[in-house]
């Protein structure tokens, strides 16, 4: 039996919205200490993991590990009926073949409940191990995505290198190239404009635009990105929850395609 | 013996090319000079015609149009055929009128200027000898058509002719010339019954001579082999047994042939057991038409028809043992031979409604001239036979299927509905997102489960 309170409905919200375009149905994993999708889109090429935590809820309650199987867009609708104040709260049976939506506007005192069947998603689960990795830049989100939508405009694929000089996002496409250099920033009046670097050692790698851009609709979730590069392993950009939940993308690198 | 000759400017019918005169603001210093009006032809003429042949107009039997022959007062009527490059493949003549070439009638016209010539096109018309029975075959076309062989009257051999002298404008001219009158009065005697009348002979119009006739040529004609192409398209193809991907035990490719032993096995194949051969010793043999469905059709439909295919196919096979690229046995094929040669002389000089007449009458003459019947029942047998390699064929299923029923037409026509319907669900199912994800270009980029193991 899971039972799961959210005090903000929104967070689920954004995060279904988030993924939705990337992954069309997937499973979300409930166990004690919270719930777990991990997913890729139908090329394989790409992973979205996200975590929310136990603490994120109150109260959370999972008896038994369940795995929720569920639409993203039939999802998305039932969502669409939650307003991003109310106070959201899943339910669900132990072997379920639908879960229970309740949304509490706080207001009024309007309930609203809905069942959303679940489906059987065979999904393979990867193990990701912790890395380190050789350049982390962390950025206002606002920042990185208007860097990919900027550069989208231009071509399909950005190379990112980071030099111990700053973060150069640069690309070259039919009617011409294109680069945006970030250095490290500081700003205290407003911390999360801050641009941080981390590198031990620099790195350039090109990726899909297209996709960094589709990681980008996450950025309602956070005001902050962090992006991770290393040679030969994919890309990690994370956009950081509440408590120590994430959500987390992950993107091969374009290797040997220079266009 | 070739010769250039020019038709008289005065038979303008004869003339095709018209007159286009070079363009008058060319610049070139070379002006083409004007087409001439009335080119040269080239022809190959029959040595044996002698000076006084002439070329003339008559009656073509088949187009009841007046068309040229060359008419010799002795040696008889030759028919042209002209022979010409395909379009693809544009070719002219270089023509040079010279010392060697002899252009007969020169005309002030042709002048100073004769020299050689280019040819626009590259027709050759080659005279051949025709037979005179041909040309006065019109003459006898509405009797044929209309009245019965006693109501027919005996007449002379002018009279005959008289019917069709308007729509012939040499004929009478070339009547007075030499020996023609008697050569065609002989010839129609071959195809007339004939009367004594005085000093005069009369003649009436006999079809059956005429079948006789025709039929000899035809036989005459298909004793030597065809032309290659007419033998490999209307004798060859046409008795090609389809090729069944059947094979039983030892016995080599189907081969049908003999088909009088098929038409004496059909009664008793079809009250006998039919032996549906192993899927094991079922080997398909041209994949690509039969794939196995031939012999599964065969073996597993158990309708009458088919099973007597199949038993008289095996009878066959096992009488008659021949080589499996022929199908159709010496007797057949010469039967065919025979079929086309008569066919290929109705359709070039006889007319259309006569044809016809002579077609039924050589079905329906008892006896019959020729036997066609072991020809009929072979292809009758190799229209069933592709008729139902034809429809084991549109069955589009490759696996060992029945002929659909239509139980299983609506079956299959409602899992199609099924799977559109799921299909249409998943579509639904799906975000603009995750579609335009599809499109993008993931050249040399590694999958997930390349950088991380599975759990």
């Amino acid at each position: 039996m899971l039972e799961a309170r959210l005090e903000q409905a929104q967070i689920l919200k954004k995060v279904v919205d988030s993924i939705k375009d990337l992954v069309q149905d997937c499973n979300f994993d409930c166990n004690d200490s919270g719930i777990a999708l991990q997913a890729m889109d139908n090329s394989h090429v790409a992973l979205v993991s996200m975590m929310l935590k136990a603490e994120g809820f109150s109260p959370y309650r999972c008896d038994r590990n369940i795995a929720l199987g569920v639409n993203l867009v039939s999802l998305t609708k039932v969502l669409r009926a939650a307003q991003n104040e109310d106070i959201l709260t899943l339910k669900a049976e132990d072997a379920p073949d639908s879960l229970n939506l309740v949304f509490e506007s706080s207001e009024n005192d309007r309930i609203s409940e809905y069942d959303l069947k679940l489906m059987d998603i065979d999904q393979e689960h990867l193990g990701i191990p912790e890395t380190e990795y050789a350049a982390t830049i962390s950025m206002p989100s606002a920042e990185f995505r208007r860097i990919c939508t900027d550069l989208m405009a231009m071509s399909e694929s950005v190379t990112i290198d980071a030099t111990k000089d700053g973060v150069k996002f640069s690309c070259n496409g039919d009617i011409g190239n294109g680069a945006v250099t970030l250095r490290s920033h500081q700003n205290v009046d407003k911390p999360e404009l801050n641009i941080d670097i981390e590198l031990t050692e620099p790195v350039g790698l090109t990726f899909s635009l297209k996709y960094l851009v589709n990681f980008c609709k996450a950025q309602a979730l956070s005001s902050t990105v962090k992006i991770c590069l290393s040679n030969e392993v994919p890309l990690l950009v994370e956009y950081g929850l509440s408590g120590s939940s994430y959500l987390r993308f992950y993107l091969a690198p374009k290797i040997g395609d220079e266009e | 013996m070739a010769r250039t000759t020019r038709s008289k400017a005065s038979a303008s019918t004869a003339a095709t090319s018209e007159t286009k005169s070079t363009p008058s603001n060319t610049k070139s210093r070379y002006t083409l000079p004007t087409e001439s009006t009335n080119p040269p032809k080239l022809f190959i003429l029959p040595t044996s015609a002698t000076k006084d042949a002439k070329i003339v107009s008559l009656l073509n039997p088949r187009y009841t149009k007046p068309t040229r022959y060359l008419v010799c007062p002795e040696t008889g009527i030759y028919e042209f055929t002209r022979i010409a490059a395909p379009k693809a493949t544009p070719r002219s003549w270089l023509i040079e009128c010279g010392n060697t070439g002899k252009v007969e009638e020169k005309t002030s016209e042709d002048g100073a200027e004769l020299g050689a010539y280019i040819t626009k096109g590259a027709d050759l018309y080659v005279a051949t000898l025709i037979d005179p029975l041909f040309l006065i075959l019109p003459a006898f076309a509405a009797q044929s058509a209309n009245t019965k062989d006693e109501k027919r009257m005996f007449i002379s051999s002018d009279d005959h002719l008289d019917s069709i002298r308007e729509k012939s404008p040499h004929l009478s001219e070339i009547l007075r010339w030499g020996n023609i009158r008697t050569l065609l009065e002989s010839r129609m005697a071959a195809i007339c019954d004939t009367a004594e009348a005085g000093d005069e002979t009369m003649f009436r119009f006999n079809e059956d001579k005429l079948l006789t006739e025709v039929l000899s040529k035809a036989q005459k004609m298909s004793e030597q082999s065809l032309p290659k192409s007419m033998e490999e398209k209307f004798v060859t193809k046409a008795l090609e047994a389809p090729v069944v991907g059947m094979k039983r035990e030892n016995t080599t490719t189907l081969s049908i042939s003999q088909t009088e032993a098929q038409v004496q096995s059909e009664t008793p194949a079809s009250t006998s057991t039919v032996s549906t051969p192993k899927p094991e010793s079922v080997e398909s043999q041209s994949s690509a038409l039969s794939t196995g469905t031939a012999p599964s059709l065969v073996s597993e439909v158990s309708t009458a028809a088919t099973s007597v295919v199949e038993e008289s196919i095996t009878t066959t096979t096992t009488a008659a043992e021949l080589t499996p690229s022929l199908g159709a046995s010496p007797e057949i094929t010469t039967l065919q031979r025979l079929r086309t040669a008569f066919n290929f002389i109705c359709s070039c000089y006889i007319a259309p409604s006569q044809v016809t007449r002579l077609q039924t009458k050589l079905k329906e003459q008892k006896p019959p001239p020729i036997d066609f019947t072991p020809l009929d029942n072979y292809l009758e047998e190799i229209s069933k036979l592709r008729q139902e390699l034809a429809a084991a064929r549109s069955v589009g299923d490759y696996s060992r299927k029945r002929v659909l029923d239509e139980e299983e037409l609506a079956d299959r026509a409602e899992k199609k509905r099924r799977k559109e319907e799921e299909e249409k669900r998943k579509k639904a199912g799906e975000s603009k997102g995750v579609r335009d994800l599809k499109k993008v270009n993931t050249v040399g980029m590694k999958k997930m489960s390349d950088f991380f193991k599975k759990k």
